[in-house]
C-alpha cells in the first residue's frame, strides 16, 4: 500500500479543517489544532486500480501571531494550499505561503484550492486573478465544504501529480 | 624564423641527396606538424610524469566523485573508498591521536553523555523496583526464594518485575511519520495505527520544537496511567512500543537493539522510502519479537488472587474481633447486673480509664468478694479496678452474716433476720442466752431481738449423763479380752446413754469424746498386760458400735496396770482392775 504525507495549508479560518471533514477517517478531536498545532486524518484514494493511503497533516492556520511550525511539514509529498474566495487577502496569504515552502523545501506538488465556493455573493477573487494565478503553472479550483463541492477532485488530482 | 636557415641549409649541400632527402623530410615535418610535436611531447609529458598527472587529477577529483554519486554507484564508491579511510583515520590516529580527538571532541560528548545518562536511568528503574519490593510481603518472600537459589536479590526481583505486556510495537518513519510496520498482542483494541503512528511523530516534532531540543532528541518515553509508550529513535525510522504495566529496564535495550538492527539490514529501502512500505515488510518479524519475548500476563493474573484471600482474611479478623467484642460487652454486663444485685454493695458509677473498668462504690466488709464474683464470669481481673468504701450494710442477709459473726450462735440455735428484728429459734444453754440478749442490741442493724423460740436448756442434764456413764464398768475373766458372762447385757443401755449424752452436748455446741479405758489386775507381766487392756477396750467399743454408737466418738486406751480402779492388794481389787472404765473428754 503506498502512503503520502500530505497537508493542510493556508491562513487562519480558510475552511481547511471543515472541507475535509466529512471525506476522512479520524480518531482526533478538532482541539489538537489549537493545543499542538496539528491534527492528523486519513484519507484513501483509488488511482489506476491502486489504493494510496494519504495522511493528512491538517496544520492550524497561520496567522500574524503563530507562524507555521516548519517541522510539521517535513516529509510531505504535497499540499492543499487553502484560500478562502470571499476573503481576497487570503489568497496572497497563499501565495506567500507557497513561497515559504519553494525556499525551504523545493518543489513540491500541491492543488490551490478557493474555498467556499457556494458563497457566490461575497465572492471577492476575480476571474482575472484566478488566471494569473493558473499562468503560474498552477492547478486552482474552487471547492466548497458545504456541497462537497472539488474536494474528491483536489485529492484524486493532488494524488495523480504526486504520482508523476 | 627557424624555417629560413633550414631550407638554406638544404639548397646548398647538394653531395649528399640521401642524406639531404632525410633532412628535408624531417624539416618538412617540423614545418608541417612542429607545433602539434610539440603539444603531444608536452600531452606525453604529463601523462608520463606523475607530478604534473597528479596536478591534472586533483583540478577535477572533488567533481569526478560527486558525478559519480549522482549517477547512482554510490554503493560501489563507498566500498573503494572505505579501505582508504579507514587506512588514514587509523594512520592519522598512531601519528597524532589529538588531531581526531579534536575533530570528534563535539560528537563524543553528547553521544557519551547520553549513554552514561541511559545507564544510570536504568540502573535507577532497577533500584526503585527493588526498593519498591523491598518492604512487602512479595518482597519478604523474593528474599527467601534469593536466600534458597543463591541468586542475587535484585535478579530475583528483576525477574518478578516483569509484570507487563507490550501491547502494540510501530515502526515509524522518522521524516514523514508514516507507519512502517505495526504489531499488535492477541485480543489488544487499536486505533487505526496510521493515524497513531503520523501524531506520535507530530508529538515528537512538537515536543522538539516547543522545548527547542536538538534535532537528534526526541522523546523518550510516554506515560497515561498504566500504559507506557517507550520510543527508540533511530537516524531514518522510529521504533515505538506501547507497554501496559511496568517493563524492565532492559526492554529498552531490546528495542534499541532492533531499531539498530532494522536501520543496519534496511538502510537503503529506508533511505529511500517514498511511501511504499512492502520492501520493509519482512522487518516486521523484528516487530514481532519485541511484541511476544516481553509478554508475561500470566505472572500477572496469579497476583491478583492474592486480593481476595486477604479481602477474606480482613473479613474474618473483623468478624472475629466483633464478636469477641461482643462477648465481651455482654460477659461485662451480667458482671454488673451481678455485682448490683449483691446484697452490701452498691455500684455508684463505673467507666472506661485507659482500656480499664473502673467502678466505684460502697462495699460492706461481709458483702460477696468483688473479685470473686470477677472470677466467676470469666472476667480478666486485671482489667477492672474496684474503688470501693466500706459501709455497713442494712440489708437483711448482711445484718444476719453480722449477727452470726458477733454472737456465734451454738449449733442448735437458727438466727434469722427480717428487716431489723432478729429471730433466734432452737436450744440453747442459759449462758448464750443471756449473752444473745445483751449483745444483740449492739449488732448494727439489728432492731429487736425475739427469743421466745429460743429454748433454754439446763448444762447439767449432760453432766448427769457423763457422770452416769463415767460410774459404769464392764469386767473380764482373768487373762481374757472378752467381758464376762452377764456383762454383755449392759451394752444396749450404754450405748442409749452414750448417744443422749452426743444429742444433748451438740444442742450446746459441745462434742465431747468418750475415752474406753482398758485395765488389768497385777498378775502376769506388764508386757503382756499392756497389750491385753488395750483388747479389753477394743471389744467393749466394738460392744457399744454394735448398739449404734458412732465410732469418731470413741476412743480406746490401753492402760494396763497403771491406773487401777481398785488397790491392787485390796479385796475383790483384781476383778474391779479387769475391766474397761469411762472417763468423758469434753470438747468445744
Amino acid at each position: 500500500m503506498l502512503q503520502k504525507k500530505i497537508c493542510m495549508l493556508g491562513t487562519f479560518a480558510v475552511g481547511k479543517t471543515s472541507l475535509v471533514r466529512r471525506f476522512v477517517e479520524s480518531i482526533y478531536s478538532d482541539e489538537y489544532h489549537t493545543t499542538i498545532g496539528v491534527k492528523i486524518d486519513k484519507k484513501v484514494i483509488r488511482l489506476n486500480e491502486t489504493d494510496m493511503t494519504l495522511m493528512l497533516w491538517d496544520i492550524y492556520g497561520r496567522d500574524d501571531f503563530q507562524p507555521l511550525r516548519m517541522d510539521y511539514l517535513r516529509g510531505m509529498s504535497g499540499y492543499l494550499l487553502v484560500a478562502d474566495g470571499t476573503r481576497r487577502n487570503t489568497v496572497d496569504e497563499a501565495l506567500s505561503i507557497a513561497q515559504d515552502i519553494e525556499k525551504e523545501f523545493a518543489k513540491i506538488p500541491f492543488v490551490f484550492l478557493l474555498n467556499k465556493a457556494d458563497l457566490k455573493d461575497e465572492w471577492e477573487v476575480g476571474a482575472d486573478v484566478e488566471k494569473q494565478i493558473e499562468e503560474r503553472g498552477w492547478t486552482v479550483m474552487r471547492s466548497s465544504a458545504k456541497t462537497g463541492e472539488a474536494v474528491e477532485a483536489a485529492f484524486d488530482k493532488l494524488g495523480r501529480k504526486m504520482l508523476a | 624564423m627557424a624555417e629560413h636557415p633550414m631550407r638554406k641549409n638544404g639548397s646548398e649541400d647538394s653531395s649528399g641527396t640521401q642524406g639531404n632527402n632525410s633532412q628535408t623530410f624531417e624539416d618538412l615535418r617540423n614545418l608541417l606538424l612542429g607545433r602539434e610535436k610539440k603539444e603531444i611531447a608536452g600531452l606525453r609529458d604529463r601523462i608520463e610524469n606523475p607530478i604534473a598527472r597528479a596536478a591534472d587529477v586533483s583540478a577535477v577529483v572533488a567533481e569526478a566523485i560527486e558525478l559519480r554519486r549522482e549517477r547512482g554507484g554510490r554503493e560501489d564508491l563507498n566500498k573503494a573508498l572505505t579501505p582508504s579511510v579507514e587506512e588514514a583515520l587509523r594512520e592519522s590516529v598512531r601519528k597524532d591521536p589529538s588531531v581526531l580527538a579534536g575533530a570528534l571532541f563535539p560528537v563524543m560528548g553528547p553521544a557519551i553523555r547520553k549513554s552514561i545518562a541511559e545507564s544510570i536511568r536504568s540502573m535507577l528503574e532497577s533500584f526503585n523496583q527493588a526498593l519498591e519490593h523491598s518492604f512487602s510481603i512479595g518482597g519478604i518472600r523474593w528474599r527467601i526464594e534469593s536466600m534458597r537459589t543463591g541468586k542475587p536479590f535484585a535478579e530475583i526481583v528483576f525477574l518478578h518485575s516483569l509484570l507487563y505486556r507490550v501491547e502494540q510495537v510501530f515502526l515509524i518513519h522518522r521524516a514523514t511519520g508514516l507507519l512502517l510496520g505495526h504489531c499488535v498482542a492477541p485480543r489488544v483494541a487499536t486505533q487505526d495505527p496510521a493515524l497513531v503512528s503520523g501524531m506520535l511523530s507530530a508529538i515528537q516534532s512538537y515536543v522538539r520544537d516547543s522545548f527547542n531540543a536538538p534535532k537528534e532528541e526526541g522523546l523518550d518515553s510516554l506515560k497515561v496511567g498504566e500504559l507506557e509508550v517507550w520510543v527508540e529513535d533511530g537516524p531514518r525510522a522510529i521504533l515505538a512500543a506501547v507497554i501496559r504495566g511496568h517493563a524492565a529496564a532492559s526492554y529498552r535495550a531490546a528495542l534499541k537493539k532492533t531499531i539498530e538492527e532494522i536501520h543496519r539490514d534496511f538502510g537503503s529501502a529506508l533511505e529511500q522510502f517514498d511511501g511504499d512500505s512492502a520492501s520493509l515488510a519482512p522487518a516486521d518479524q523484528r516487530l514481532l519479537l519485541c511484541l511476544e519475548s516481553h509478554s508475561l500476563p500470566k505472572e500477572a493474573t496469579s497476583r491478583t488472587h492474592y486480593l481476595p484471600i486477604l479481602a477474606l482474611v480482613v473479613l474474618v479478623l473483623i468478624g472475629v474481633w466483633t464478636a469477641i467484642a461482643v462477648r465481651n460487652q455482654m460477659m461485662w454486663n451480667r458482671f454488673v447486673d451481678k455485682l448490683q444485685s449483691q446484697p452490701g454493695i452498691v455500684v455508684t458509677s463505673f467507666e472506661r480509664e485507659h482500656g480499664r473498668y473502673l467502678v466505684r462504690g460502697l462495699r460492706d466488709p461481709l458483702a460477696s468478694d468483688p473479685a470473686l464474683l470477677l472470677k466467676d464470669a470469666h472476667i480478666d481481673s486485671g482489667t477492672v479496678r474496684f474503688q470501693l468504701t466500706p459501709f455497713y450494710a442494712l440489708d437483711d442477709e448482711i445484718v444476719l452474716r453480722r449477727a452470726l459473726a458477733m454472737l456465734q450462735p451454738p449449733a442448735g440455735v437458727a438466727l434469722s433476720v427480717r428487716e431489723g428484728a432478729l429471730a433466734a429459734v432452737g436450744q440453747a444453754t442459759s449462758d448464750w442466752a443471756r449473752r444473745l440478749r445483751d449483745r444483740a442490741a449492739v449488732v448494727p442493724g439489728v432492731d429487736s431481738v425475739d427469743t421466745s423460740k429460743l429454748e433454754e436448756i439446763d448444762l447439767s442434764e449432760v453432766g448427769r449423763l457423763e457422770t452416769a456413764l463415767s460410774s459404769i464398768i464392764f469386767t473380764f475373766p482373768v487373762g481374757s479380752a472378752e467381758v464376762e458372762s452377764g456383762e454383755e447385757s449392759k451394752f444396749g443401755k450404754t450405748a442409749e446413754q452414750a448417744k443422749l449424752l452426743f444429742a444433748k452436748s451438740a444442742l450446746l455446741n459441745l462434742t465431747p469424746i468418750i475415752e474406753l479405758v482398758g485395765h488389768t489386775d497385777n498378775s502376769g507381766t506388764e508386757l503382756a498386760n499392756l497389750p491385753l487392756s488395750r483388747k479389753r477396750a477394743e471389744y467393749v467399743m466394738q460392744g457399744l458400735a454394735e448398739k449404734g454408737v458412732e465410732r469418731r466418738y470413741l476412743r480406746p486406751r490401753g492402760a494396763g496396770t497403771s491406773e487401777p480402779v481398785q488397790g491392787h492388794d485390796a479385796k475383790g481389787g483384781d476383778r474391779l482392775n479387769r475391766s474397761v472404765t469411762f472417763r468423758i473428754i469434753s470438747s468445744k
